[in-house]
């Protein structure tokens, strides 16, 4: 329940950080609403002059863009140092998060806020709305999805970055998995072999992030739910294992200070 | 001259002070064109043509392997101008003697020039093993020609969000949507030959087509009136773009104040 407060307080102080800068904030928001709008455009004309892939038609498109677009937002409003953990890592400053009384990786990750995650956040539910399908049990299937694939995203984020407690900087393969995971996300299933659909829901879990999540949000499953349930927390179980045997090799940066 | 081709060595031999981390970013191609095989030959296979406006699916992965190429390894021009506006390093810069615009050109070229290549020798390098050889070598010489008066005009966009840092406080809203538009209006994740009639018009008529599109289109399909056109509306754009760009930044220089330091 502590816990629970102190992460209340600090995205409280967050927003009202990106907040202080209140026209950055919404050129930042109302920007990657557009930069998403613009980005689909591209499904669009590709859907519609090829029709569908295998049976996956525009709207799933939209279903999934939309779960994969706020999963990302939902990550980078309340998680946001998920993006940067590694550097955080290999500069030493997890000094600052070790000498505090609180859960060191929930603390380090919880401690940002990307303010262009708003828009995200906001594009992923005007994705939804756009594919015809809203309905309010579908909203409450869709909200729920967005909070399975956002905790596939976060732990996905955080053990590949915990990679950097052994290679020192993990900034380039961080970047191209990040990469990997949203562009398998938004692209569709029905495209990949079922050796390739083995890596995507293993080595890079974008079917947790984008597929699965979109399927159980068109038409409700048990199925679909257990599998993206034990999905999402195996992979967050994995994820916070590897930081914490990461974390055991972890050398101080000297860096202990007052973080403004 | 001399010493703008002096900053671009000097800025081509430092970009490879770090080949790990140059390999390591164009690395980034390989995900990206094993994907769009995934794509495209499941589309071509759907739509029963071996075909489609005058695209394969060997050519359409070749295309899509050089503007990727183009679009990874142009580089992050708007937030190095953004940066050095805000935290004012850019009077060091402008109490140089050399101009401001210039030595930006040349530093962004010699940033560029080893990124393309190790994105042509991955990205090239998959693809022929996906789909087979690559086109006609007639065309490699015209398209690396337009690759440059694509960079050119990214150069004269780029700079401008950069400069934008003097009137907004953040540029990144800039930079998104202007490379969303270079993906759709430049043709970078679908031919625009794939683009309705009347959207591949309205595309051909912007300057992002000359730079993703036309540079492509000429690698896969080389032909000298093809490479004429192109080079003719790289250079009108250029014209263009260079013109306003050298306007705003001397407007924004009005914006300046450099109190010592």
């Amino acid at each position: 329940m502590n816990t629970l407060k102190f992460l209340f307080a600090l995205w409280k102080a967050n927003l009202q950080s990106v907040m202080e800068y209140r026209i950055s904030f919404l050129s930042q928001m109302f920007g990657m609403i557009l930069n998403n709008s613009i980005y689909f455009l591209i499904w669009v004309i590709f859907f519609d002059r090829f029709k569908d892939v295998r049976g996956w038609g525009v709207t799933d498109m939209y279903v999934t863009f939309g779960i994969t677009a706020s999963a990302f937002g939902l990550i980078s409003l309340l998680f946001g140092n998920t993006f940067n953990l590694g550097d955080i890592i290999a500069r030493g400053r997890l000094d600052y998060y070790l000498s505090l009384p609180k859960p060191v990786l929930l603390h380090a990750v919880a401690s940002r806020t990307v303010a262009s995650g708003m828009g995200d956040l906001v594009y992923g539910f005007l994705s939804f709305a756009a594919s015809g399908l809203l309905t309010p049990l579908s909203l409450l299937r869709f909200i729920l999805a967005i909070l399975l694939s956002a905790t596939i995203f976060g732990a996905f984020l955080i053990l590949i970055q915990s990679l950097a407690f052994w290679m020192g900087s993990a900034s380039n393969l961080s970047m191209i998995a990040v990469n990997a995971m949203l562009t398998f996300a938004i692209y569709p299933i029905t495209l990949f072999d079922s050796s390739a659909k083995i890596i995507l829901f293993t080595l890079i879990p974008a079917a947790f992030m984008g597929a699965l999540p979109a399927s159980f949000a068109q038409n409700f499953t048990w199925e679909i739910l257990f599998q993206m349930l034990f999905g999402s927390l195996a992979f967050l179980a994995l994820a916070i294992l590897i930081f914490q045997l990461g974390l055991r090799r972890y050398e101080s940066g000297s860096g202990i200070q007052v973080e403004v | 001259m001399k010493k703008y081709f002096a900053i671009f060595r000097v800025t081509l031999i430092n970009s490879l002070a770090y080949p790990g981390e140059l390999i390591g970013r164009s690395l980034m191609i390989l995900p990206f064109m094993w994907i769009f095989h995934q794509l495209w030959s499941v589309t071509f296979a759907a739509a029963g043509a071996q075909e489609i406006n005058g695209l394969t699916v060997r050519s359409t992965l070749w295309y899509l392997m050089l503007a990727e190429t183009i679009e990874l390894s142009r580089p992050r021009l708007g937030n190095t101008i953004s940066e050095a506006v805000k935290d004012g390093s850019i009077a060091y810069i402008l109490s140089k003697p050399y101009d401001f615009l210039l030595y930006h050109y040349s530093t962004s070229l010699g940033e560029t020039i080893f990124r393309a290549a190790m994105n042509i020798l991955l990205g090239g390098a998959m693809v022929w093993w996906l789909v087979g050889a690559p086109p006609n070598p007639f065309g490699w010489p015209l398209a690396l020609l337009t690759i440059l008066g694509a960079w050119t005009l990214n150069f004269c966009i780029a700079a401008m969000i950069g400069l934008s840092a003097f009137i907004v406080e953040d540029i990144s809203a800039f930079q998104w949507i202007y490379q969303k538009f270079a993906f759709i209006l430049g043709g970078l994740l679908i031919p625009l030959d794939f683009y309705p009639a009347w959207l591949q018009t309205i595309a051909k008529a912007l300057p992002f087509s000359a730079m993703v599109y036309s540079p492509a289109r000429l690698f896969v399909e080389p032909s000298l009136p093809a490479f004429a056109t192109t080079l003719a509306m790289q250079l009108a754009w250029i014209a263009a773009l260079g013109l306003l760009l050298v306007y705003f930044y001397r407007r924004s220089l009005a914006h300046l104040t450099v109190n010592g330091g």
